[in-house]
Formats: structure tokens, C-alpha cells, sequence
């Protein structure tokens, strides 16, 4: 029965040479496990399909609503934050797959000739990518996609001549808003998956038709100087057949080791999003001036290196640096005719991958270090209000600091202030100050400050200055607050 | 290559793809069903209005806006149903969506009937039952109470187009 729907599939469809010419060609002996990672990002981006399908059937792409519907699929669809989870980690572990999967061909000397457009076709992947990610973690619309998206937009605004342009299209308006949202989902699903999909098809059709680069060894015995020389066509067709003499098919002797890794990435990020889940901050806030917002990790040497810069070279850097990186990446295979193909052949390449790994390497590593959950910022960051300066002032006049401390400085007999903001409002401090003893009747230390102490001026002013202190929280913090007053009035 | 590991590889592809395709899949289609394995919505009991005012003999419609938390919005629902009283003490509620297929229906005065206009539905007043129609069950009625001369209707709403009367969630 299975039999003869196949046989009448297979006289219309041609099914068997479709097989043959698919998966039982001849391939290249001897393919490294490093040549899996092509595949493993074609599988994780299958993934990010899959589940981004789902979790757009239960998302609002609108300032009102983003946010809430994200807490639904966190909290109320079954399964609903493991979804959020993979997609979440399904993300990163794609921009590394896609990065090894370039550090690869470009180590093995695979973009050069007969490969050129393959490359250029993978350098517009990888700038779909980024444009997913980019465009991705808006979405939830927390505070960390609010301020990212402000700071990343900016920076775009900083272009040269078409800066202001770029923005507004960006933004779809002067600032971040509902149009942004809108324009940003519109990308993320729409636009960016048909042209992600459109150009991957090709990427793979040309994989079938040239077939796998061999080893770099197989096609540098021998071979011409330059893949400009007009023997060399003729010298690659001759060296490549040999490499598929031994009979090595693209199923099962590729597939499978293809297969087992993908297979191992999914479980990592399944595990991942498993036990980690995708974070979600507050919801975005534009008023909050104690927010610092930070970028995913792979937009952090960037972020890193323009902390390093001085200001009038920042469009300079913040543009200029990924500028010239993809005009290299683009020019490389156009430019590049040597016909060496082994890393350790080619001094100039190796170099320049250490440079760009070595400097981005070590810009993560110092964008990582400083994100530790110790770096307290005790103010907010902006100037004090004159309310605010006259209640530091008071702080230090009645000796606060004899028993709290700020930010490291004062004495750990009673309770560290640096975060007090993040917990209680202004007007809890207040009533808390003028008597601690409303609060919690065991309160012994510390003294009562209400009349004729300090006036209720002076401690609104106090107030004020300590409901600014909110010293960083670690990373995945939420500010929590614990107002409760107390219900019976008070003397 | 030799065959041993070629049917290992072989073997590898096949429980790989199945095994991360469930990895992935499975937990993506549980979330996409959610909604079917969601409880039931509880009743909420309703004010309909002073006992004293609700008109004897003739049934009464009562409309009346609720907030509801829809999927992630926070909204205002609008919901209506029909009181029914004959002495002022014993009341006769049913939910305002026609059994058929969910359409709202009106009181035929002269007939002394409820009456569907979407697929001519006709219901009794006094049993709720079908008179005619493509209806698969009689109306829906709902609890009532009354707390200090006002009426109470716990309002729930059930799917439509069954002959068993089950809650919507």
C-alpha cells in the first residue's frame, strides 16, 4: 500500500532522482566535524520558525498590550515560558552557530573561487541575523528592549549625512513609540523571514550545485598561484573530483554527523531555556533615570568600545567600525585571489581574524566584568534636584552615616540604604523617619526625627534624596517595593 | 566508508531529527493548545437590580457591561439575559445567547415565545424548552438569588451548538 502511493507520488514528482541527485551525490572525503555548522544554524533557525509561529499566535505588537501579553505567555499558556525560553537562547545560540559557521569557511579558504557568491549570500545572512535580534528584543517592551532599541536607533542617528533620515524610518517617528513597535514586529516576522528564507535556499542550492568545499590540503597541492589564472578552473575541477573519489555520500556519511550535532545544540538550548527561561525586566518605563540599560551579549563590544572612545568619535567608531567590518567581509572573496587556502598559509588572514576575535574577545570580557552584580551606583546618575542636595545635606548633618551606609561609606549597624529607592517611595520613607515606631514597634536604634527633631520639610527633603538611592540591583533583579503603612493612625 | 559506520550514522540521523524535532515540537504544540486545556470560566454573580422594579408577567431584558480579563487585556464585556418573573419572588433567568449557534434572541410578544430571528429558533417561556427550530437544547438557565430586595444572577456562559450544556472557558 506505502509502496504504491510512493510509486504514483514518484511518477509525478520524480521523487527517486530527486534523491539521488539530493542526498546520494558524491561529496568531498574526509569533512571535518567543523563542517557541521552550517547545518546546525539552518536547524536552530528551523527552531526559532517553529516557536516564534507560536509565540506571535499570543503576542500584541502594541505599547498598551506588548508587555502584558508576554506576562500571558510566561504565566498563562502551558508551556507558555519554555516556548519563550528557546526562542530566547534558540536567538544567541544562533548568532554563534552563524559566527563559527563564517570563522570556519573563511579559516578553510572556502569562500574563494568557484564559492565567491556563496560567501557574499552568507554575509547577508548574517546581517539578517543581526537584523532579528536587533529587531527581536523589543518586542517584550521591558525596560531593557525600551532603552536598547533608544540607544541602538541613536546610534544609527549618529550616521553621517543620512543619520537623521535613518532614525526616523527606524523608529517610524521621531521617538519610540507604537509605530516602532509595530514596524519592528512587522520586520521581525515578516520581512526578515522571507528574505532570511529566500536567501538560504539559494545558499543551499549552491551548496548542491558546487558542492562541499573539501579540506583546504585538497586543493593547494599543485595548484596555480592565484584563482585568477586561467588554468585554475580547469586545475579545480581536476583536484575537487579527486577528493570525491572515494565514495563518501552526502546521506547517511554528512547527514548524520550533521544530525548529531544539531541534535546536541537543540538539547543545549532546550536544557537552557529549561532552567534559565528568557528574562523579563519591568515594563519599559521612559522616565526612569536609574535604568542603565545594556545590550545582548553580542552587541556588547560595541557598547564596550564606545565607552573607550571620546565623545567626538563616536559616530566615528559606532558606525564606522561594523561599517568597515562588512565591507571587508563583502570585499574578501572579490579581492582575495591567492589560491592558498589553509589558515597557516595565509599570514595576513590569520592575523586579521586574531585581531578582530583577540579585540572583541577581550571587549566581552571587559563588557562582562563591569556587569558584575556588585557595581553599585549609589545616586541615579543625574544631577540631584535642589530638594535632594538639601536632604544629603541633612543626611550628613544628623550622622546618619554613624549607623547606615551608602554605597560602601558609613557603618553596617543598621541597614545599607544604597538601594532603598528600589524598595520604598518617598512618602513611606517620610512617615518611616518621623517615627520608626509606627512601623515596627521593635525599632530601638533608630531615633524618632519627626517635630521638632527635623520639621516635616527637612524630612521630606531627607525623604526625597533617599528614595533617589538605587544602587544598581544585579542583573535580573526586579525592584520590589514593600510600602505597607500602618493602618492605625498615629498619636 | 565502511557500513558498520555508515548504519550507525544512518541510525543517528533518524533518532537525532526525531528526538530534537520532539524536543522542540512538542513543548511548541502544547503552547499553541493551551487554550484547550484551560478550566472552565467560574460563575460570577451578577447585580441585576431591585426585585421591585422587575416587571411581572412579561420578561425583561437585562443588559449589562462586565469586566473581564480577556487573554491579556483587561476589558469590558457586554452580556445580556432574560428575567422572567411571574409572582416577584421566584425568577425565571436565561442566559441571552440562543442554543443554536449563539445569536442573541428577542421576545415574541403575541406568541408569548422567545424566538431566535438567525435559524427561527423558538423557545418557551416559562421551560425554556424548544418549540421549533434547529436548537439542540433548551435555554440556558441560570442560578439567581436575592440578598436584600436585589436580584443576583450568576451569569455563565456555555457552547453553543450541543445538546449537553457545558461551560465555556
Amino acid at each position: 500500500m506505502l509502496k504504491a502511493v510512493f510509486e504514483w507520488l514518484d511518477t509525478r514528482l520524480g521523487l527517486r532522482a530527486l534523491k539521488s541527485v539530493l542526498l546520494d551525490r558524491e561529496v568531498p572525503d574526509r569533512l571535518t566535524w567543523w563542517h557541521t555548522l552550517g547545518s546546525a544554524t539552518l536547524a536552530v533557525f528551523m527552531v526559532q520558525v517553529v516557536t516564534g509561529i507560536v509565540l506571535a499566535t499570543y503576542y500584541s505588537a502594541s505599547p498598551d498590550h506588548a508587555y502584558n501579553s508576554i506576562e500571558y505567555i510566561q504565566q498563562q499558556v502551558a508551556g507558555g515560558s519554555l516556548l519563550r525560553g528557546i526562542h530566547h537562547w534558540a536567538a544567541s545560540a544562533m548568532v554563534i552557530l552563524i559566527l563559527a559557521h563564517m570563522i570556519r569557511v573563511f579559516s578553510m579558504g572556502a569562500y574563494k573561487y568557484p564559492r565567491e557568491i556563496n560567501w557574499l549570500l552568507g554575509v547577508g545572512l548574517f546581517v539578517l541575523v543581526m537584523g532579528f535580534s536587533f529587531t527581536g528584543y523589543l518586542l517584550p517592551w521591558d525596560q531593557k528592549a525600551y532603552w536598547a532599541t533608544a540607544v541602538g536607533t541613536s546610534i544609527a542617528g549618529t550616521t553621517p549625512i543620512v543619520g537623521s533620515g535613518l532614525v526616523t524610518i527606524l523608529r517610524g517617528g521621531g521617538e519610540l513609540g507604537a509605530a516602532t513597535l509595530s514596524r519592528f514586529y512587522a520586520f521581525h516576522v515578516l520581512w526578515l523571514p522571507g528574505a532570511l528564507g529566500l536567501i538560504v535556499a539559494v545558499h543551499l542550492a549552491l551548496v548542491v550545485k558546487q558542492g562541499i568545499a573539501p579540506r583546504p590540503r585538497a586543493l593547494e597541492e599543485g595548484a596555480p598561484p592565484r584563482t585568477d589564472d586561467p588554468a585554475y578552473p580547469e586545475y579545480y575541477r581536476g583536484a575537487y573530483a579527486a577528493t570525491k573519489s572515494t565514495g563518501t555520500r552526502f546521506y547517511p556519511d554528512i547527514v548524520g554527523k550533521d544530525i548529531i550535532v544539531a541534535t546536541l545544540v537543540v538539547v543545549v538550548i532546550v536544557l537552557l531555556a529549561y532552567l534559565r527561561g528568557a528574562p523579563l525586566e519591568p515594563p519599559a518605563n521612559p522616565t526612569d533615570t536609574a535604568y542603565v540599560p545594556t545590550p545582548e551579549w553580542y552587541f556588547l563590544p560595541l557598547y564596550q568600545l564606545l565607552k573607550l572612545v571620546p565623545g567626538s568619535l563616536e559616530s566615528v567608531v559606532a558606525v564606522g567600525i561594523p561599517t568597515i567590518l562588512m565591507v571587508t567581509l563583502i570585499a574578501l572573496p572579490l579581492f582575495d585571489r591567492r589560491s592558498t587556502r589553509n589558515l597557516l598559509h595565509r599570514p595576513i588572514a590569520m592575523a586579521g581574524l586574531g585581531v578582530i576575535l583577540g579585540g572583541a574577545g577581550f571587549l566581552l570580557g571587559s563588557a562582562l566584568r563591569e556587569e558584575g552584580p556588585d557595581a553599585v551606583v549609589a545616586e541615579v546618575g543625574r544631577p540631584l534636584t535642589s530638594v535632594e542636595r538639601a536632604g544629603r545635606a541633612l543626611y550628613q548633618s544628623q550622622k546618619c552615616s554613624d549607623c547606615h551606609t551608602i554605597a560602601g561609606v558609613g557603618s553596617d549597624k543598621a541597614p545599607d540604604l544604597s538601594e532603598i529607592g528600589l524598595h520604598h517611595s518617598a512618602a513611606w520613607i517620610h512617615s518611616f523617619v518621623e517615627a520608626p515606631t509606627r512601623f515596627r514597634s521593635d525599632t530601638t536604634e533608630m531615633p524618632t526625627f519627626g517635630p521638632p527633631t527635623l520639621s516635616h520639610t527637612e524630612i521630606e527633603e531627607l525623604a526625597q534624596y533617599l528614595a533617589s538611592l538605587r544602587g544598581k540591583a544585579a542583573p535580573g533583579v526586579r525592584a520590589e517595593f514593600h510600602d505597607t503603612f500602618p493602618s492605625v493612625p498615629p498619636r | 566508508m565502511n557500513e558498520a559506520r555508515r548504519a550507525f550514522l544512518k541510525w543517528a540521523a533518524t533518532i537525532g531529527s526525531l528526538f530534537s524535532g520532539a524536543l522542540v515540537g512538542l513543548p511548541t504544540l502544547r503552547a499553541f493548545l493551551s487554550p484547550a486545556f484551560r478550566p472552565p470560566a467560574t460563575k460570577r454573580w451578577i447585580k441585576a437590580g431591585e426585585v421591585d422594579q422587575i416587571e411581572m408577567g412579561v420578561p425583561t431584558r437585562l443588559d449589562f457591561a462586565e469586566t473581564v480579563n480577556d487573554a491579556w487585556v483587561e476589558t469590558r464585556a457586554l452580556r445580556g439575559v432574560w428575567i422572567y418573573t411571574e409572582d416577584g419572588t421566584e425568577f425565571i433567568v436565561y442566559n441571552g445567547q440562543c442554543t443554536h449557534l449563539g445569536c442573541s434572541y428577542a421576545f415574541d410578544s403575541v406568541a408569548k415565545r422567545f424566538e431566535c430571528p438567525c435559524h427561527h429558533g423558538f423557545f418557551d417561556l416559562k421551560s425554556g424548552a424548544v418549540l421549533d427550530g434547529p436548537p439542540p437544547r433548551p435555554l440556558d438557565r441560570l442560578e439567581t438569588k436575592v440578598e436584600n430586595g436585589v436580584l443576583y444572577v450568576a451569569y455563565q456562559t456555555f457552547r453553543a451548538g450541543i445538546s449537553e450544556q457545558i461551560p465555556v472557558a
